[in-house]
């Protein structure tokens, strides 16, 4: 009998798999650190740097205090001198306090610069409504998608995560990295080959006919709910997770629209000006007008209140609902 | 007859003449764009630049231009960038207030008050963790000091022992807000004192206390002591930018202009009239020839509005 053949993937959690591509990138290259509250001898918010510091130190992994602006200043500076920080904030409402040196400073410094220098910076934090109230729930992807020179990524499950973050840590310039709160108890299959997801490309996660579903991070999973539950009713839905916010796979969606002739965008952060508008718009512009609904958060605080929570950001229910309206257009 | 002055005094003199020259003929152009200059303050760019050496980097707010041209960035191509023409060292995209040059030592300006404090810990820790003897200095205004970004920044240099100077220069208006109005401390430097770094409140309209007291706040920071913090004292002898009005009286301004920190040096070094004059000639000589070289360049393209973007 042959040797059993090794197995080419292994089951994760998302910190896991956060932790391993980190592991693998310090590495690989001695310019990779990582700041943060609690990322040293803790092991990170959500043990997503568990062992890390016991391997590089801390010169390498740097506990830093309760100053998301100048964490995030010092992670730019270090990496316009020359090195790869990974900073980390624990949540994304939090990246307000840092949108100076993030956004003013490190999106634009290859710019001003004409190229002489660049920002290489991960920026890892969370986003998602879990119980946690107006300050700890938000989704402002859309926020950064507009800023030139900053890239957004959000992957849904722990391979992604994975090769998001390695991908981020070899990146030239600021990255925002975005992983959901509601997607760390679901484990994932990740290969066991190293290898990286690139930026700028979707996945398509269920093929359909009928409509296409745009969605990402925690989304895709509410998204993919609905999909089945619809099945059961005869509509089949394209699924499609945009892994990558900044830059967009456009031809990717266009090229399901275009099949499906609907489009259906859902995202739990704010609709006004929110990523299912951009991708409408987008689509549009390239395809012409299709019948589209988009689902996202009432436009209301994500309150720690389970009740209002529940009411204000999407569910399975209520994709099915805009599927339905986007079938009858 | 030779004057006795040290050739060092000498050209910290024709430094702070070349700042004030420079500044004068691009404020005399009327393309000149929206400026922060820093007539008053050239003893501490000058002071501060003459006691580094050539590995360390400076990081300024927006008032930048005395501090670029005191660190050795080339004049000609300094014009040009200010004039927004391709021969800046950013080719004419960053302008005063987020132009670098970090081979001449200037790692760059940042505009937005206070935003360049944390960028610089960064930078010195990047040095810190290369092993390099090298510090970083970064320059802030008495208008920065209310940012919740140097409190923070302050905090975390002490803690991690970063080789970063933080070099406050007061003076004494933010726009039209006297320093005194916006800030409880009664000394800008008590700051820096409050993180337990070494912390010192000089004069910064005599270059050469300004140059001292740098040299011996750096000779610290090399040796590995930490973060140090220096608050100099100076004036500003014009409005806040080119574009902003004047809120000082006339009185004010003439009273002023009498601790003009330049007429203070000469006044110390007694030169001779045709070696003073040589030396201010040279000063002028060099902005004019410095916007000869701006009008030479051409602006960029304007295709080349997406280049570098990311």
């Amino acid at each position: 009998m042959s040797d059993s053949a090794a197995p080419t993937t292994s089951k994760m959690f998302f910190r896991e798999a956060v932790a391993r591509a980190v592991r693998e990138e310090m590495r690989a290259n001695s310019r990779v650190l990582i700041l943060g509250q609690d990322v040293g001898a803790f092991g990170g918010s959500y043990r997503e740097y568990d062992g890390i510091f016991a391997e590089f130190g801390p010169d390498r992994v740097i506990d830093m205090p309760v100053a998301e602006n100048a964490t995030i200043g010092v992670g730019a500076g270090a990496a316009a001198a020359g090195f790869r920080p990974l900073v980390t904030i624990t949540y994304m409402d939090f990246l307000m306090l840092g949108f100076d040196p993030l956004i003013n400073y490190a999106a634009k410094l290859r710019y001003k610069t004409a190229g002489a220098l660049t920002a290489p910076l991960v920026v890892k934090t969370t986003s998602g409504a879990q119980g946690q109230g107006v300050a700890h729930s938000q989704c402002l992807e859309a926020w950064l998608m507009s800023v030139p020179g900053l890239q957004v990524v959000a992957p849904s499950n722990p391979a992604d995560a994975y090769g998001l973050m390695k991908s981020a840590l070899r990146a030239d310039g600021p990255v925002v990295y975005i992983d959901h709160k509601r997607l760390f108890p679901t484990p994932g299959e990740v290969p066991v080959e190293e290898h990286t997801v690139p930026f700028g490309k979707a996945a398509t996660r269920r093929s359909g006919q009928d409509v296409t579903l745009v969605t990402h991070g925690y989304m895709v999973v509410v998204a993919l709910e609905a999909a089945r539950r619809l099945a059961e009713q005869g509509v089949d839905c394209d699924v499609i997770d945009l892994r990558s916010l900044a830059p967009l796979d456009l031809e990717h969606i266009v090229a399901s629209v275009e099949r499906t002739g609907r489009l259906v965008t859902v995202e739990e952060g704010q609709l006004t000006c929110g990523v299912g508008v951009e991708i409408a718009a987008r689509v549009f512009e390239s395809i012409g007008p299709r019948p589209v609904v988009r689902v996202g958060a009432l436009p209301a605080p994500v309150s720690s209140n389970r009740v209002l929570e529940r009411a204000c950001v999407p569910d399975p229910d209520s994709v099915c609902a805009a599927v339905a309206a986007v079938m009858s257009q | 007859m030779t004057s006795t002055v040290t050739p060092q005094r000498r050209q910290r003199l024709l430094d702070m003449m070349r700042i004030r020259a420079f500044e004068t003929a691009l404020a005399s152009r009327k393309d000149h764009g929206f400026q922060l200059l820093s007539s008053g303050e050239e003893a501490v760019a000058v002071g501060l630049c003459s006691a580094l050496e050539p590995g360390d980097d400076l990081l300024t707010g927006g008032r930048s231009i005395g501090p670029a041209l005191a660190r050795g960035v080339p004049a000609g191509p300094l014009m040009a960038e200010l004039l927004g023409k391709v021969d800046g060292p950013n080719q004419g995209r960053a302008g005063r207030g987020h132009m670098s040059d970090p081979g001449s030592g200037f790692f760059g300006a940042h505009a937005v008050v206070g935003g360049n404090l944390s960028v610089a810990a960064g930078v010195a820790l990047a040095r810190r963790l290369s092993r390099s003897s090298s510090i970083v200095v970064v320059m802030f205004g008495d208008g920065a000091c209310g940012q919740g970004a140097l409190h923070e920044t302050l905090n975390i240099a002490a803690k991690l022992r970063l080789p970063l100077l933080f070099l406050c220069n007061n003076n004494g208006l933010s726009v039209s807000t006297a320093w005194d109005d916006a800030m409880a401390t009664s000394r800008l430097s008590d700051l820096g004192a409050t993180f337990g770094m070494p912390s010192r409140t000089i004069d910064g309209l005599d270059v050469t206390t300004v140059a001292n007291a740098v040299a011996d706040s750096v000779s610290g920071i090399r040796r590995g002591d930490g973060p140090a913090f220096l608050e100099t004292v100076s004036i500003r002898l014009r409005s806040h930018s080119t574009t902003a009005r004047e809120t000082r009286s006339r009185e004010q301004l003439a009273e002023l202009k009498l601790r003009c920190p330049i007429a203070a040096e000469i006044g110390r070094l007694g030169l001779p009239s045709d070696e003073l004059s040589a030396l201010e000639q040279q000063a002028r000589r060099e902005a004019t020839s410095a916007l000869a070289f701006a009008d030479a360049s051409p602006y960029p393209i304007a295709d080349s509005v997406l280049d570098h973007v990311g």
